[in-house]
């Protein structure tokens, strides 16, 4: 009971609590939750948000650091834009490869996150090092790129409202664009949108790969950017694998997303109260994160059912 | 979209409902001292991160203090978690790594009244302190051990990833196993990680193929999976670090490099608790016997005139008389 009451009040307990641990662990989430959504709901299984936001967070970093006396203004965009190619660009190799040689890319984009990953510590300790060569980390960024916080004395960044516009974004071009419109019939029935819709397959395939590497690289950028100032190893403890859950349990639904990214974010940062406050080993937290969400999706499949039975009857 | 506002609008009221609630429980009571630990990795590995909770144990049981533990992963958690001890009013934070000391010089002006250390790292501040341990001296000592019992000439240093003092470590034990043994071969290497108990037993079954027969590893919770490749092997021996590993496998493991972190810890809570704390890089070394070499006792494999060998370069590391050539670690 004392550890359920840490776990409370380490995500909603305090405006901290709420505004600087919950909602800035929910920021990567979020983007990278919208970046699997995007993807899976044109039937593209990209695993690899993980890999596409370290690529982001590497380029981001690369700016900051080799223009660190621009203004605010010019940096910071700058960072996004670059975090969101190099996301691209990273996905961009699974597409190809998908599109030219019909490589499976659950195959391609995990295997892609460890390179990337082999990446970021190669970086560290080769050409983006911190100057006096000991520690594998780069330099830590000047002001000017640092993103800026939205609420005064909160750790809250610029990224969670881009989370929140490109969660808004996303959900528009979904359903009421011709091109988001395309991405759905292509999930629904690749050869059905092929023929009887005359929709690009192929063309609309690497089109949302490409997109949802760049939000997964935004991601990145916003994680150096707006909380770490600086790049290292061991900057995502496996948020682009958390990510697909927060997708799914959004059923990939943008809008639910935001929510489902709160609440991951929530348990996240209750877990870590619930070791600080009620001294719970952190595998036990876990175990009861895990039990969280599957009663969560247990709960969904039962309301879904009762809500059939109620139906069944009326139809027969 | 009704359904998204309606969850955001419970969760706001019970942010407002509950923010008044907590704030008096949160501060605690200012007469207790509240000291506490975030380790990189789980504290059951045995080694870097299971010595500093029995450090931290030993704090509470000496002086009476109030402690808490957290796990911590990425450099955001670190910062948070260093935040949330800070405004709880705890008096000694310990950030156990070197990769803990940018948080350290972010968070540390923000609260004043506590003393943040980092194990390992350089970085100072008004309340801000770093602990370094001349891990060397004793890894070199540990490298005569060995290169004395190797009958292949190859031995092995496997390590969980390439940080600083693990390198320098190895850098010293090589030097070690030289200076009794011109020829002998050390091989290097990483598992890429500290937990994965699998990949650092792969690791070591491939340097045994290699006709290692020393394997020096410094993988915590990885390095475990050594001593299984070790013991499964029979014919080679393992060395443990940071922690007396020497009950891990006793039968194959020729000793342990002990970073003493329980007295380490001792050290520096006691100063923080009596007032006299000065923000330094605090150096121990084997002098201040908080690192040693810990021959395993149920083996009888080191010879009589290495061991009195070993034992005088460790007077000499005491009375400075004998420096090691490689750099200080850092």
């Amino acid at each position: 009971m004392e550890a359920l009451a840490a776990l409370w009040d380490g995500a909603f307990g305090s405006p901290f609590a709420f505004w600087s641990a919950t909602l800035v662990r929910a920021t990567p989430l979020l983007l990278l939750g919208l970046a699997v959504a995007v993807a899976f709901r044109a039937g593209v299984l990209n695993i690899g948000a993980e890999g596409q936001l370290l690529l982001g967070a590497a380029a981001a970093a690369a700016v900051a650091l080799a223009f660190g006396d621009a203004p605010r203004l010019v940096l910071v965009p700058a960072m996004v834009l670059v975090g969101a190619l190099a996301g691209a660009a990273w996905s961009g190799i699974a597409a190809l490869l998908r599109r030219r040689y019909g490589v499976l890319e659950v195959i391609s984009t995990i295997m892609l996150n460890f390179v990337a990953a082999a990446m970021v510590s190669w970086l560290v300790r080769g050409p983006m090092q911190e100057p006096t060569r000991v520690y594998p980390q780069s330099s830590s960024f000047a002001d000017a790129a640092h993103w800026p916080f939205l609420l005064n004395g909160q750790r809250l960044h610029l990224g969670f409202a881009l989370g929140v516009l490109a969660a808004w974004g996303l959900w528009w071009w979904l359903e009421h664009s011709a091109a988001g419109f395309r991405v759905r019939a292509v999930g629904g029935g690749a050869r059905a949108a092929a023929s009887a819709g005359g929709v690009d397959v192929g063309r609309t395939i690497s089109r949302v790969f490409l997109l949802s590497g760049a939000l997964a690289g935004v991601a990145g950028a916003s994680e150096v950017g707006g909380v770490t100032w600086a790049l290292y190893e061991g900057l995502s403890p496996g948020y682009g694998y958390t990510a697909i859950a927060v997708a799914l349990l959004a059923r990939l639904d943008p809008r639910w997303i935001l929510v489902t990214a709160v609440f991951f974010g929530a348990l996240d940062a209750g877990a870590a109260a619930m070791q600080r406050d009620a001294q719970v080993p952190s595998v036990v937290v876990q175990i009861v994160v895990a039990l969280v969400v599957l009663a969560v999706l247990a709960a969904r499949y039962v309301h879904a059912r009762r809500l059939a039975q109620r139906a069944a009857p009326e139809t027969a | 979209m009704r359904k998204v506002l309606r969850a955001l609008l419970i969760i706001h009221t019970a942010i407002l409902a509950t923010a008044c609630g907590t704030k008096t429980s949160g501060a605690g009571d200012d007469s207790v001292f509240k000291v506490a630990l975030l380790t990189p990795g789980p504290i059951s590995d045995q080694a870097w991160n299971s010595s500093a909770y029995r450090g931290l144990e030993r704090i509470r049981d000496s002086l009476g203090a109030e402690i808490s533990h957290i796990q911590t992963k990425t450099p955001a958690e670190f910062e948070e978690n260093f935040r949330q001890y800070g405004a709880k009013g705890f008096d000694l934070v310990i950030g156990h790594g070197f990769e803990f000391q940018d948080a350290a010089q972010r968070v540390g002006p923000e609260y004043p009244n506590t003393v943040y250390v980092t194990t390992g790292g350089t970085g100072t501040g008004n309340n801000i302190a770093a602990l370094s341990f001349a891990f060397d001296e004793p890894s070199y000592l540990a490298g005569i051990a060995a290169a004395t019992v190797s009958q292949s000439g190859i031995m092995a240093v496997l390590g969980g990833t390439e940080l600083p003092p693990v390198k320098a470590s190895f850098a010293a034990f090589e030097a070690g196993a030289q200076s009794v043994r011109p020829d002998i071969k050390v091989l290097t290497a990483f598992i890429g990680n500290w937990d994965d108990a699998a990949a650092g037993k792969e690791q070591a079954l491939a340097l045994l193929s290699r006709r290692a027969d020393v394997i020096f590893q410094n993988a915590d919770a990885a390095g475990l999976g050594a001593f299984q490749a070790v013991r499964e092997n029979g014919k080679s021996f393992v060395i443990g670090a940071n922690a007396d590993q020497n009950a891990v496998a006793p039968e194959v493991t020729l000793g342990s490099v002990v970073i003493d972190l329980p007295h380490a810890f001792l050290l520096v809570a006691r100063e923080v608790q009596e007032g006299s704390f000065r923000p330094r890089v605090i150096t121990y070394d084997t002098k201040s016997d908080v690192v040693r070499w810990v021959p395993n006792p149920g083996l009888t494999v080191i010879r009589p005139h290495v061991q009195a060998h070993i034992e005088s370069l460790r007077a000499q590391f005491v009375d400075g008389s004998f420096k090691l050539p490689t750099a200080a670690t850092p």
